[in-house]
């Protein structure tokens, strides 16, 4: 064995080693948080978690958080998606390369890494105040305003992802198409969301996780509520902000109910993102 | 280019049916432009109907610029520009009040890399009639067999029409390709190098798919491969440096070409 052959062997090895070691404190890390948030919660994992509201204190549970977080959730996606998904198409098909399209573009990123305070604060200026005008303060904050506040949060997620997916989707198939006479709005509606249409619900569903863990834009907007309610109109209460109240609470067993909170979030998110992961992966097999 | 210039770069086959054969497309000192770069210098050439005319030379002498002038398919690039006049059947395509929907349904291309439609098989064929003709149900399966018969593929796909494109290989897809463009009975086809991306076996195919096609379709077939050219083209036309150096019978263009330049890059001294 020559010792050429000998020094590659050894770069390999210590590169490789280096790469397994980088990524178990990356593992490692996410593994700890998984592990302390359920050691912490445990106590308070229990089926009262599930359905007992906040309004009990140390002997209730998360339900009412829990319920206001996914509809909260759900106004921000369903404002989101839409306006993300089409400001996305714009951007790749019909502005890719204009300055104008440039300029969205940038001003896009900059949304993307915006102080999620600030979003919260923002729509507490434009709906939140407005509301209580109009309503003579029988309307205040709502579970609505907060899905407005992580829309702002999630649209330039779904913007950036969309605009990507489509660019990545070849120019060929654009030719292609085109070549058969095909008008842009057909091409773009009915083969090129098509064929990206794995990544944008990847896009989609990681905005979702984005979003589910957002404390501060809920604080000025959605409020918090002990009690479980459903009208979107109605102060709401949801788990973030239920962990970041119960956090500040002296009592133990109210930082148990943060702790369990916590891991449901934790656990919520991850499950999202493997689902991002499958359907993407699902997604290449079909390309084979 | 002067119009004595011109007028003898058009081919003048010895004898034959290409003698006879009336012109399909007429280009007139043509001109392109990339971004400000002149990538085409006055191209006049005319292409017969109902032949296959291989375009050679060596990357970047402008034969595919020249091909995806025909349908207009640089158009949807911003900063390209084509100046002169492509005359197909009496009218300029370049003129600027000529229907794209039009144009593209009178001339069909394949491309490069087989780039089927993520959908199934059948949709792929059925997609492009769809959006030029309303047909029932039944007459488009006869429209999409019939094209997939064309195209020397029914037999291999018969019977998995619903399964998605992207499970075929790459010469299947290539040739479903070739079934999706004649589906919409183009009068022109533009093979802009089809077989680059596939196998010996599968070029083999698609060689003998173009021979048989040329009964039915003016095709005009751009190619790096000289051996392809002279296999399966009537004529062949020399490109280099944006310029077309010669256009003649694709015979003469390999045994005794009238050009230096032809007959170095035939012989293999460059390109």
């Amino acid at each position: 064995m020559n010792t050429l052959y000998l020094r590659r062997r050894m770069t390999n090895w210590i590169a490789l080693g280096l790469s397994v070691f980088a990524t178990l404190i990356g593992l490692g890390f996410l593994a700890w948080i998984l592990w302390e948030t359920l050691r912490q919660g445990i106590s308070a994992l229990d089926l009262k978690l599930f359905t007992k509201i906040t309004a009990y204190g140390a002997d209730g549970g998360l339900a009412n958080a829990m319920v206001g977080s996914l509809i909260i959730n759900f106004i921000g996606i369903a404002i989101a998606t839409p306006i993300g998904v089409l400001a996305g198409t714009w951007l790749a098909e019909y502005a890719n390369r204009t300055k104008l399209g440039e300029t969205i573009r940038f001003l896009n990123d900059i949304l993307l890494s915006a102080p999620s305070i600030v979003m919260g604060l923002f729509v507490y200026t434009i709906v939140v105040l407005p509301s209580t005008a109009l309503t003579n303060g029988n309307t205040t904050f709502s579970g609505f305003a907060g899905g407005v506040a992580l829309a702002l949060i999630a649209l330039p997620v779904i913007v950036r992802t969309t605009d990507e997916m489509l660019r990545l989707v070849p120019s060929t198939l654009r030719e292609a198409a085109l070549s058969l006479g095909v008008p842009q709005w057909k091409l773009t509606l009915q083969i090129l969301i098509r064929a990206a249409r794995s990544g944008i619900i990847t896009g989609v569903l990681l905005a979702l996780a984005r979003i589910s863990g957002e404390t501060a834009p809920l604080l000025f907007t959605a409020f918090g509520n002990n009690f479980m309610v459903f009208s979107p109109m109605s102060k709401m209460a949801s788990l973030p902000q239920i962990i970041y109240q119960y956090a500040n609470d002296p009592g133990d067993a109210m930082h148990a109910l943060a702790w369990a909170g916590a891991f449901v979030v934790t656990m919520f998110v991850l499950l999202l993102s493997l689902a991002s992961r499958l359907v993407l992966s699902r997604n290449k097999v079909s390309h084979d | 280019m002067t119009e004595s210039a011109a007028a003898g770069l058009h081919p003048q086959p010895a004898a034959g049916p290409e003698a006879v054969a009336p012109t399909k497309i007429q280009v007139n000192d043509l001109h392109f432009y990339y971004n400000g770069f002149h990538a085409l210098k006055g191209i006049s050439m005319a292409i017969p109907e109902k032949k296959v005319t291989a375009i050679i030379g060596p990357s970047g002498c402008g034969k595919s610029t020249l091909l995806r002038i025909f349908n207009r398919i640089y158009a949807i690039y911003p900063k390209l520009e084509a100046r002169g006049e492509v005359i197909l059947d009496g009218e300029n395509v370049l003129a600027p009040g000529y229907s794209m929907n039009r144009l593209r349904s009178k001339v069909g291309m394949v491309f490069q890399k087989p780039v089927p439609f993520p959908m199934t098989i059948f949709e792929n064929v059925a997609y492009g009639i769809r959006h030029h003709e309303k047909l029932s149900r039944a007459d488009m399966e006869v429209r999409v067999e019939k094209a997939l018969r064309d195209a020397a593929l029914w037999d291999e796909v018969k019977d998995k029409l619903k399964q998605n494109a992207l499970g075929l290989s790459g010469g299947q897809q290539q040739r479903l390709c070739i079934a999706r463009a004649i589906a919409l009975r183009p009068e022109v086809l533009l093979l802009d190098e089809p077989t680059s991306a596939l196998d010996p076996i599968a070029t083999g195919r698609i060689e003998q798919l173009v021979e048989e096609l040329k009964s039915q379709f003016t095709i005009v077939i751009v190619t790096h491969n000289m051996q392809q050219a002279a296999r399966c083209s009537d004529l062949t036309a020399f490109m280099y440096m944006g310029e077309l150096i010669e256009f003649d019978g694709t015979e003469k263009i390999f045994t005794k070409p009238s050009k230096k330049q032809t007959e170095d890059y035939i012989t293999g001294r460059f390109g």
